[in-house]
């Protein structure tokens, strides 16, 4: 049990890379909620109008950016094991979700499954990336 | 990859803390290169040559 909880905590990386994975965080938590705003609004009859549509667009995306740059910068500087763990379980991450989503529209295709949601895609990556993460880890431990 | 690091930081009475601080990295990596679980970078491994102060291929073999 202890492997587990010290693969999901990862309490042992050095301070600069909890810092970098804190802020990675924060980046994804403000795209999410910016997501969930943007979903909220949308059902106003003003949000129909093109600025606040491209508001919504250029505000979520610029987030969405900054997640991504301070995901390149936590990469870049990250303890070379950790990184690897990391860069696995994108791979599988990428891999799962794309033979699911292919498999997955033969059935839709068929008319035999309801259609694809993209949100559905998006937790699917994030569950096989989180669990590639602490496969890994507990790998090395 | 074959290492002699344990030996080698049990020579100098160093923990795998002590030696993680040392080359900047977690002690999950020293670890794992221990263990020959997993192979350090080309820059990782002459971190490790220097602070041994011995070439590379006195720590690291096929």
């Amino acid at each position: 049990m202890s492997k587990l909880t010290d693969a999901i905590f990862c309490k042992n990386l050095p301070v600069r890379d909890l810092k970098n994975a804190n802020r990675v965080n924060l980046w994804a938590i403000a795209w999410a909620a910016s997501l969930a705003i943007i979903s909220f609004i949308s059902r106003y009859d003003w949000y129909s109008a093109t600025l606040p549509i491209a508001l919504a667009f250029v505000f979520s995306s610029g987030i969405g950016v900054g997640m991504f740059l301070a995901y390149k910068r936590f990469l870049k500087e990250l303890d070379e094991l950790e990184r690897k763990i990391q860069l696995d379980a994108l791979a599988s991450s990428v891999g799962v979700t794309l033979v699911v989503f292919g498999g997955y529209s033969i059935l839709d295709k068929a008319g035999l499954a309801p259609e694809l949601q993209a949100s559905s895609l998006i937790v699917l990556m994030a569950l096989t990336y989180m669990a590639g993460i602490i496969v890994g880890r507990i790998r090395y431990q | 990859m074959k290492n002699r690091l344990k030996v080698l930081r049990a020579e100098r009475d160093w923990t795998q803390a002590r030696l993680a601080s040392e080359l900047e990295v977690s002690r999950q990596t020293v670890n794992a290169i221990e263990k020959e679980k997993f192979d350090p970078s080309l820059p990782l491994a002459f971190k490790i040559s220097r602070l041994f102060e011995m070439p590379i291929e006195e720590i690291f073999s096929e």
